[in-house]
């Protein structure tokens, strides 16, 4: 029933498309992260009402509705505001809007619980603030955050196939491309779920190992 | 120039869409919540090959996108002469995600309950059925209160996916007036809103059950 | 009232109770009789297997060698070094068998009345009318009559132990296993607790305690047995045990034990 030789017909349109979903996914996670980062910092430091107020009606906005959704607003609604973008870099803007709250979250939580004393510590030696961030901070909220930060990665991974709904050459599009020429619709979906099936457990597995050793590694220096 | 005329004269007809986003959130979480309880007691039995048989359906309903999901269901179940629409086929999938997800928190919940609970119910000679339905699901549910409320409004948003089976809720409608209209950032704005809104309902009320349900 | 007297108290014999955790052998070859409507206590310091021993009683530890009989009937195994007992059967021989917990294990999300009727409803079938009168009664019984409402949350802990032990009586076992029921409690509270057990002693139940309350052993145990590492190093009547023991384990035991509380005698 199932016919593989399709995949040997399409599978350098196959492969591009994997790398692209592999592209898509770590541009979007770092630049998510980024962001995540820029917005606890801001939380954290500017307590003016209007900025508080703003932060939280985005992290709403981007926590309460579909990314799907998002990227249509983005990219189909983008030019009306003068933002033209091709597929691609709408898809990694919006991969990078929609995670960053998730991301902003992780980085709240893992700073606020960076124990005060360990702070007042470094203070009372007289680092200036910028050290103490880079110094103390984020080494220990790292060992906390990491847990939720590689989880949230994963969890993006998935995401990315949504990138298709707006034309992004990702693996999902190739595979839907593939099934309108050839209406092998079951074979391919077959395909593509065992290929996400392995690759989230595999990057899992990473994803934990990387994590146990790097909070050993951490919480041996502390 | 930004016309909320657009917005206001598509409106009803949105929000008359959203009552497939709310049906097929709503009933996935609870076939959810009844799929999820069967895996979770899969997974915390003493059969090693109950355990496995969990671990496997939570690592697959995890690890492969829910649009992906929706295909494979739509496409596959012809295949193998299960005939049913889409809507029915949709619901099922989103309930069989969920399930998955749902497992882990009640199992997690489960982990919160002193070992000591269970026990007394032996001592006292409940059978395990009750001791599941009576003393170990009521409080892993109360625990999982807050979990539960989020993974609904998690597939409240999830539930836009099914756009890909054809199925009319809210963003296919608002897919289908912005080609109309040619005004997709007025309408996609204002599905986006109505998606918040929705979640900002459940938020609210999942709130105040917590509240009443508080020990 | 139903629940004030019991007439058929039930006997245990354990011959040669052997236990392992892996390779740790937690029981070793524990002979012991307890005779029917008494009070036995065992004693001995933390880690020497007789929270153990007691959990064995009602299999809710999984003996590996030897045999717990309760009035003859063999619990846990079809026969000594046979197979595991059909689950139906040996629930049936645990609701003869009523257990309080040192930490009381009551269920958070029921009331104290529905805490103590489940197993009746439950276990024993009985319409919920009838249930929540016999918990009421048990609750009565216990002094929490005015109680019955209550979440566990709502009570001391004195309370909640007393709730667990109307829970346990009200199935009317013909046997009583508590596990350190003291322990959990704060000092002004435990002697609320001990006074609703005298009660079910004077009442000619069959007692095993779990206890670090040496007052309540040499005082209300009419047999107490002293264990150590897994052992049973001595077991007599309070008199033979505290008045004069003849083991030098239980001497030492017992000589740290009164160093410990030497100020709280002084105190009070």
């Amino acid at each position: 029933m199932i016919d593989l030789s399709l995949f040997q017909q399409y599978g350098p349109a196959l492969l591009r498309g994997l790398g692209m979903t592999i592209f898509c996914w770590l541009v979007g996670t770092v630049f998510a992260m980024a962001l995540g980062f820029v917005l606890a910092l801001v939380q954290r430091s500017v307590t003016a009402w209007p900025v508080q107020w703003l932060l939280r009606g985005y992290v709403e906005f981007i926590r309460g509705t579909p990314f799907l959704v998002q990227l249509f607003v983005l990219y189909y609604g983008g030019p009306m505001l003068g933002l033209r973008l091709d597929a691609l870099p709408a898809g990694l803007l919006g991969l990078t809007i929609y995670g960053s709250p998730y991301f902003a979250e992780i980085f709240r939580a893992g700073l606020n619980a960076v124990p005060v004393g360990q702070i007042e510590a470094a203070r009372a030696m007289g680092f200036p603030p910028g050290a103490i961030m880079r110094r103390v901070m984020i080494p220990v909220m790292l060992v906390s955050a990491l847990p939720a930060l590689v989880n949230f990665s994963i969890i993006l991974t998935k995401e990315t196939v949504i990138l298709s709904m707006i034309t992004v050459p990702e693996i999902m599009f190739e595979t839907q491309t593939m099934m309108a020429e050839t209406f092998a619709f079951a074979e391919a979906t077959l395909v593509l779920a065992l290929f996400f099936w392995v690759f989230v457990e595999a990057i899992s597995r990473i994803g934990r190992r990387l994590e146990r050793r790097a909070t050993h590694y951490l919480l041996d220096r502390s | 120039m930004f016309s909320f005329e657009t917005i206001i004269d598509n409106l009803p007809v949105l929000i008359a869409s959203a009552r497939y986003t709310l049906l097929i959130s709503g009933l996935g979480c609870l076939l959810g919540l009844i799929f999820g309880a069967v895996v979770c007691m899969g997974a915390v039995s003493r059969s090693r090959a109950a355990r496995r048989a969990a671990a496997i359906y939570v690592s697959f309903f995890r690890g492969v996108p829910l649009l992906i999901q929706l295909l494979l269901a739509f496409y596959l179940l012809p295949l193998v002469g299960v005939n049913v629409p889409a809507l029915v086929a949709a619901i099922l999938t989103v309930g069989l995600c969920a399930a998955a997800y749902i497992s882990e928190i009640l199992r997690g919940a489960l982990n919160a309950i002193p070992r000591g609970q269970a026990e007394a119910a032996i001592a006292v000679g409940l059978p395990p059925r009750d001791i599941w339905t009576r003393i170990l699901l009521p409080q892993a549910l109360k625990i999982s209160m807050p979990s539960l409320v989020n993974e609904l409004i998690l597939l409240v948003k999830a539930s836009s996916l099914v756009t890909v089976v054809g199925i009319v809720e809210i963003t296919r409608m608002s897919q289908s007036i912005a080609s109309a209209t040619y005004r997709p950032l007025e309408i996609y704005l204002a599905a986006a809103f109505l998606y918040l809104a929705i979640n900002l309902v459940i938020a609210g009320v999942g709130r105040t059950l917590e509240r009443r349900f508080a020990p | 009232m139903a629940l004030t007297t019991t007439t058929n108290a039930a006997s245990a014999r354990l011959e040669n109770v052997s236990k392992f955790y892996g390779e740790f052998q937690a029981l070793r070859d524990v002979s012991l009789v307890i005779p029917p409507g008494k009070v036995t206590c065992l004693i001995g310091p933390s880690g020497s297997g007789k929270s153990t021993l007691l959990r064995c009683i009602n299999f809710l530890e999984e003996y590996d060698r030897g045999g717990i009989w309760i009035d003859d009937r063999l619990i846990g195994y079809d026969a000594v070094g046979g197979r595991r007992m059909a689950p139906g059967r040996l629930r049936e021989m645990r609701r003869d068998i009523g257990m309080v917990f040192q930490q009381f294990n009551l269920w958070p999300h029921m009331t104290a009345l529905q805490n103590v009727a489940e197993g009746l409803e439950r276990v024993k079938r009985l319409p919920r009318a009838q249930a929540q009168r016999i918990a009421a009664e048990a609750l009565a019984k216990v002094g929490l009559g005015d109680k019955t409402g209550n979440h566990p949350s709502r009570l001391s802990g004195g309370q909640q132990q007393r709730v667990a032990i109307a829970r346990a009586i009200a199935m009317q076992p013909r046997i009583m296993l508590f596990d350190e029921p003291t322990s959990a409690l704060d000092p002004e509270l435990v002697g609320e607790v001990l006074a609703v057990m005298k009660q079910l002693a004077a009442e000619g139940m069959t007692m095993v305690v779990v206890t670090h309350e040496m007052g309540f052993a040499a005082h209300v145990a009419d047999r107490v047995a002293f264990m150590e590492r897994g052992e049973l190093v001595a077991a007599g009547t309070p008199a033979e045990i505290f008045g004069n023991p003849a083991d030098a384990r239980v001497r030492a035991f017992l000589q740290s034990y009164h160093d410990r509380n030497a100020f709280d005698v002084q105190a009070g």
